[in-house]
């Protein structure tokens, strides 16, 4: 069982009027809301977070990318996880991921991340997403070739890494006469993958085809993830294989506090200015990013999204956040993990508006009281090895 | 109008690609060249047509049931899909009523192949950037904000009639395969080719140009750029009327495209 601190790295200070006079947090909402004195204010109270995390003995820190939006100001997630690489000295540094379609060409992408794996001394863990949607309007980039976009961007990653260069990359969308990258990753053949599905049946098949590792988009349903792991779990099967829990992430908010009552009457703003900002304009399906089939479904699945909490009692129903003192954290996650069957927790400890010291004092207190009896409970040692 | 039009359903092989074709009424063909709604069931406005001419009303690939998307990157393969359809037709200087993506793909056709297409109307056309007069975001998901952009009175019943109200409305898969297809073309320069604009003066046949005074997706500024940039058109603008100009005004549209062809063909 592995544990990482993951960070989206949000805007906290939407205007008052913000739910009455925008409709998304993402893409439209005008960049003058961004201060940037205060945005460096941010940056580095967000980086400390990470470093604390390796500090206080998580397994791994995550970051990721995002573009032209309130809800993770992180268009660059390799500059944070080079300063990761300096700044930690143990953990590991998962970029979850690199929207490759974006990488023009996606050989920057392997020669990017084979700087963070040299410099942190081989702790990467390379994730290749395809973009989430709200992105495909922010780069004007065509989504109905956001999947072969991917997959030759993949393909040709994977070789860069791989195969000796110079060779030539003839695709549809990047003519290369020479793919060379230099450096190569310390990680050999190349250092682990990890890819985010939001339970589209094409990215189940494909992480499990090459037994890379599946991370479950968080603020779902409890029983949308099941369902999705469950389909993985299948799919391997059906590549003649049982898959290895650490094959999995699941990815969800998580505050400890003292008591649960304390815990609820620090995390509720906070949590509230996420849901109900933040998350307005995530879920965009532009035209073609999947089938016309899947968005149905997929339209159909958001009725079970943390969007549509209004209580307390909705987001631990649904097990959209894990809230409380360590005992009822440690109690929950330890029922959940064995029941999804998952062997990587991506806990998002800071989000929306949640203040840096409360931030750091719930990451001490999971890390004191909460970790050490999960790894003992499911019986496995730390991964620090 | 004639209570029954002769009507035929046809598909077609076009350079392999599977295309659905419907055939209505009688006389002089007629190609119609639909918009990204995906006006691929015959709709009033196309009857009106079939008053008078033999319509043949094809769907762009990926539209309705019409395959080949896939051998679609951008709008210029769209226009060599139309290059091998008129042909297979055996049509030769064929009059176009077309509309908004469909107006766009009569002109880059007439680029390709000037002899194949005769005169032209352009309805609410797609195709160009005018400085000044951007169109407005054609893909957004809320139904409600896209009636408002599309129509000039959003209340009206062809506007509630025309567009699914939810996710749960039957039409919702072809909705979303006709805005997939669009985007597929149109996504990225959006709407428009930047070489149309120094070729327009190659376009020297009669074209009809019909606008919205209030189209808010493709601005009336783009009609009269097309005017006065095309070297054998005209333009009439109606009043009251948004970018659903065939749905809108129905009659007075048609009336105005069958008498330019009239004209022309005089």
């Amino acid at each position: 069982m592995k544990f990482f601190a993951f960070h989206l790295m949000p805007w906290d200070r939407l205007p008052d009027d913000f739910e009455k006079n925008h409709k998304t947090a993402w893409t439209w909402l005008p960049n003058e809301i961004f201060d940037p004195q205060h945005g460096g204010e941010l940056y580095n109270n967000y980086l400390d977070q990470l470093v604390l995390a390796d500090e206080l003995g998580f397994d791994g820190v995550c970051v990721n990318e995002h573009h032209q939006n309130a809800y993770g100001t992180m268009p660059s997630p390799n500059l944070m996880a080079s300063i990761l690489a300096r700044q930690t000295k143990n953990c590991k540094i998962a970029v979850v991921g690199n929207a490759i379609p974006f990488y023009d060409p996606p050989t920057r992408c392997a020669e990017e991340f084979a700087m963070i794996d040299c410099i942190s001394g081989g702790r990467l863990i390379a994730g290749l997403v395809v973009g989430g949607g709200p992105e495909y309007y922010s780069f004007s980039k065509n989504p109905t070739f956001a999947r072969e976009m991917y997959r030759e961007a993949f393909d040709l990653i994977m070789r860069a890494w791989t195969e000796p260069g110079p060779f030539e990359h003839y695709g549809k969308h990047w003519k290369l006469k020479y793919v060379n990258p230099w450096p190569r990753p310390i990680q050999q053949p190349h250092p682990p993958i990890w890819i985010p599905g939001a339970g589209s049946r094409e990215t189940i098949q494909f992480v499990a085809e090459r037994r890379f590792a599946y991370m479950g988009i968080p603020y779902f349903h409890m029983d949308f993830f099941q369902r999705n792991f469950d389909m993985f779990r299948d799919a391997c099967e059906k590549c003649d294989y049982t898959a290895d829990p650490e094959q999995l992430g699941w990815l969800l908010p998580i505050y400890t506090a003292e008591t649960d009552e304390q815990a609820w009457a620090e995390y509720e703003p906070h949590l509230w200015y996420f849901v109900k900002k933040l998350l307005k304009g995530l879920v965009v399906f532009p035209p073609g990013y999947t089938s016309a089939r899947s968005i149905a479904g997929i339209q159909k699945g958001l009725q079970q999204f943390m969007s549509t909490c209004e209580t307390r009692e909705d987001i631990e129903k649904g097990g959209y956040a894990i809230v409380g003192s360590p005992e009822t954290v440690r109690q929950k996650l330890s029922e959940r993990i064995q029941k999804l069957g998952v062997g990587n927790l991506l806990g998002l400890f800071q989000l929306g508006t949640l203040p840096h010291d409360l931030t750091c004092k719930s990451m001490k207190l999971f890390a004191e009281k909460v970790m050490p009896g999960l790894r003992e409970e499911l019986n496995v040692e730390s991964a620090l090895s | 109008m004639p209570s029954t039009i002769k009507s035929e359903n046809k598909t077609l092989n076009i350079a392999g690609k599977k295309t659905q074709l419907t055939i209505l009424g009688e006389g002089p063909p007629l190609l119609y060249l639909h918009s990204a709604g995906g006006e691929t069931e015959p709709i009033a406005f196309h009857k009106k047509l079939a008053e008078k001419h033999t319509v043949y009303l094809p769907a762009h690939p990926g539209f309705a049931l019409s395959e080949g998307l896939d051998r679609i990157d951008d709008i210029n393969d769209m226009a060599w899909h139309y290059v091998d359809l008129i042909q297979e037709l055996g049509l030769e200087d064929v009059p176009v009523v077309s509309y908004s993506l469909g107006a766009w793909i009569a002109s880059e056709v007439k680029l390709l192949r000037p002899r194949l297409i005769g005169p032209t109307v352009m309805i609410a056309a797609a195709g160009l950037h005018v400085d000044g007069a951007p169109m407005a975001e054609l893909f957004i998901d809320e139904f409600d904000d896209l009636r408002k952009l599309l129509f000039f009175n959003p209340e009206s019943q062809e506007a509630k009639d025309y567009f699914p109200s939810d996710v749960n409305d039957p039409r919702i898969l072809m909705w979303l395969r006709a805005r997939e297809a669009t985007a597929r073309v149109g996504w990225n320069p959006y709407l428009h080719n930047p070489k149309l604009l120094q070729h327009l003066h190659r376009l020297d046949s009669p074209v009809q140009l019909i606008w919205g005074k209030q189209d808010k997706l493709i601005p009336a500024a783009h009609g009269e750029y097309y005017a006065a940039h095309l070297p054998n058109a005209k333009l009439i603008e109606l009043e009251e009327c948004g970018h659903m100009v065939p749905y809108e005004k129905t009659e007075e549209a048609a009336e105005i495209a069958l008498d330019f062809l009239l004209t022309e063909n005089a």
